[in-house]
């Protein structure tokens, strides 16, 4: 699971880069490249967000419905 | 109950996301469909067979094009990544933000009617839409454009749906590990987004400008480079993906080097788009020599996920067979299953792509590019890998996937399982003819090649087998298509599912240790025919009376 928002990343990574060179160096100047990959890098780097945040969000869900079950298994021991 | 996780996992949706991919796949079909009967006819006038005249030969060169290059390929695409979304996150939640999805084929569908009025009614642009052919403003051109602009919107919405579908079950703690199909098509997803702000960055400038709102763009050509190239790579990207999961459909065979080397293969094609992109500027005069060199050294890199994921399935497939039992060198090919349709289409398509591929090598490179790019060898090498390669593709994939949704069988299996032969033949024909059709100079996107008599004859002579070859393939593709549409149509419904085609059943087995070589000796063979191509054009050209200076058409 951590691999696949570590992958996202490198694409954001990869693509902000050569945005930034599409922008900034006059050898590559195309500003037209530089706004596609510029735009997919940031699209790139919220499906790593996202990602991540989906795996804090089910890890937590996960942790909640084992802690309900131990609740309930624990009332009926008690009783 | 059928094996695969696909097939169930469809069965299972919700009936109304069913319908919802009904549609889509409808429109995908119909959209080839129309793009086929108007390729027949362009490729029909191009070899002289008959004179529709230069307006209606444009507009179907055009509609011909803009149906399946943009259309089919899309609608396929967005159905099939919902497909995939669905099938292998938790099938019976169905697909996240649904209404969305709807708007977002609505607005495809809406694209389709606007680009094909914008076709009929104006001045046809092709389907790269350069501005200045367009000449002046006008609501034909603003249909035109506008019709790009719903598409890119609605592959927006769907793709958002798609990821949204994908990444639920982990939210909701529902998986602990993302399958690879998940994350695959989660990255396909968002290249499709990249794609869709492409095609807005590209044709919004131009649209305005059809709307007399602002000057003719003048960007428009480095505009559509950047387009063009995603647009290369997202149907290989989706063609790959549908293989891995087809061949487990068909063989129970998954990848022998485990999910994440699988998950870092198909992330790899995220990271060699932007890095290729700068062969397409070749033909642009202004562009410095220092960045020509680097193009071409980058542009190697081009094939290098859609080559590693032929070598995972290739040598997953090759070590299953052997340990079942094949022996010799291509033995374990003749266990696969090829009286199932979506082998035999898988099979062509396989082949399809090494020509075409090696074909493509020959036209980036920088010295040969502009004497090419405008010549009739692009039409010759693509088709390849449009129609060869990914709609080959998309086909078998329907096999799978119409069934379970509308519950009938497919229909006729045994002729559909010919069909894809029959493709490749009629492709091969147009796909050589072609080529040495554009070795030779023959234009593209010319309709009348004579030359008041001038030409020289051998360029009619290679245009009849384009011609001849384009008929056979368009013929066996529109069978492809209605065998596949009757699965759609209203009838009393039978279920489908236990209706097994025919299969392999290899998942399971004890790996013994063996060699795959296959694969290897295949990417041998790839590169001998890079070689021999390349070789062949500067023979063939040198030996050309004329020189040619090309332009940025390409």
């Amino acid at each position: 699971m951590r691999e696949d928002a570590l992958l996202f990343l490198v694409v954001f990574a990869i693509w902000i880069a050569l945005a930034v060179v599409y922008a900034t160096v006059p050898m590559f100047a195309m500003p037209g490249y530089a706004t596609v990959w510029g735009w997919g890098a940031l699209v790139f780097l919220a499906l790593a967000g996202l990602t991540i945040f989906a795996r804090w969000r089910g890890g937590s869900r996960r942790g909640k419905r084992t802690a309900d079950r131990d609740d309930k298994s624990g009332a009926v021991h008690e009783r | 109950m059928s094996a695969s996780a696909l097939v169930d996992g469809l069965a299972r949706l919700p009936d109304e996301d069913k319908r919802l991919l009904k549609i889509a796949f409808a429109a995908a079909l119909g959209a080839l469909f129309a793009g086929v009967v108007l390729g027949a006819m362009t490729a029909a006038a191009r070899a002289g067979f008959f004179d529709p005249g230069p307006v209606l030969g444009y507009r179907s060169m055009t509609a011909h094009a803009v149906s399946i290059f943009f259309y089919w390929l899309y609608f396929s695409q967005a159905g099939l990544l919902l497909v995939l979304a669905t099938a292998y996150a938790v099938p019976s939640h169905g697909i996240a933000w649904r209404p969305l999805a709807w708007a977002g084929f609505a607005l495809m569908l809406a694209g389709f009617g606007a680009s094909a009025h914008g076709v009929w009614t104006g001045v046809p642009l092709l389907y790269d839409a350069p501005p200045e052919l367009g000449l002046q403003p006008s609501a034909s051109l603003v249909s035109f454009y506008g019709g790009y602009l719903l598409l890119a919107a609605g592959l927006f919405c769907v793709a958002t749906t798609g990821v949204v579908t994908a990444i639920r079950p982990l939210a909701n703690g529902e998986q602990t590990e993302w399958p690879v199909v998940s994350f695959a098509s989660t990255a396909w997803a968002g290249l499709l987004m990249v794609s869709a702000i492409a095609a807005v960055n590209v044709f919004l400038p131009a649209a305005l400008w059809a709307m007399g709102l602002r000057p003719m763009p003048a960007d428009h050509a480095t505009g559509w480079h950047i387009l063009f190239h995603n647009l290369h790579y997202l149907p290989l990207m989706a063609t790959v993906l549908m293989w891995y999961v087809l061949i487990e459909t068909l063989t129970g065979v998954k990848s022998i080097f485990g999910p994440r080397f699988s998950k870092i293969v198909f992330a790899s094609y995220l990271v060699f788009v932007p890095p290729t992109s700068l062969y397409h500027m070749f033909l642009e005069p202004n562009l410095a020599q220092s960045v020509r060199v680097l193009g071409s050294l980058l542009s190697l890199f081009i094939s290098v996920p859609t080559v590693t994921v032929f070598l995972v399935i290739v040598a997953s497939l090759e070590v299953h067979a052997r340990s079942a039992g094949a022996r010799g060198l291509f033995g374990w090919i003749g266990l696969l299953p090829w009286a199932n349709p979506a082998m035999s289409a898988i099979g062509m398509a396989v082949v399809n792509l090494a020509v075409g591929g090696a074909l493509a090598f020959v036209l980036i490179q920088e010295k040969l590019a502009p004497l090419l790019s405008d010549t009739f060898f692009v039409p010759g090498y693509f088709h390849f890998l449009t129609v060869g390669t990914v709609t080959l593709t998309f086909l078998a994939a329907l096999v799978y996937v119409l069934p379970p949704l509308t519950g009938r069988p497919i229909w006729r299996p045994a002729l559909l399982r010919r069909l894809p032969y029959l493709v490749t033949a009629g492709l091969a024909l147009f796909g050589v003819a072609g080529v040495a059709a554009g070795y030779v100079g023959v234009p593209r996107r010319v309709l009348d090649i004579t030359y008041g008599g001038a030409a020289p004859t051998v360029w009619m002579v290679l245009m009849v087998g384009v011609g001849t070859g384009g008929l056979l393939m368009a013929a066996a593709l529109t069978l492809h298509v209605l065998a596949l549409a009757a699965n759609l149509l209203p009838a009393p419904a039978r279920r489908a599912i236990g209706v097994e085609l025919p299969a392999v059943r290899w998942e399971g087995i004890a790996l013994a240790p063996t060699r795959a070589w296959t694969g290897p000796l295949a990417v041998v063979v790839l590169l001998g025919l890079m070689v021999g191509f390349t070789a062949l054009a500067f023979e063939v050209m040198r030996a050309l009376p004329v020189g040619a200076v090309g332009s940025a058409a390409h």
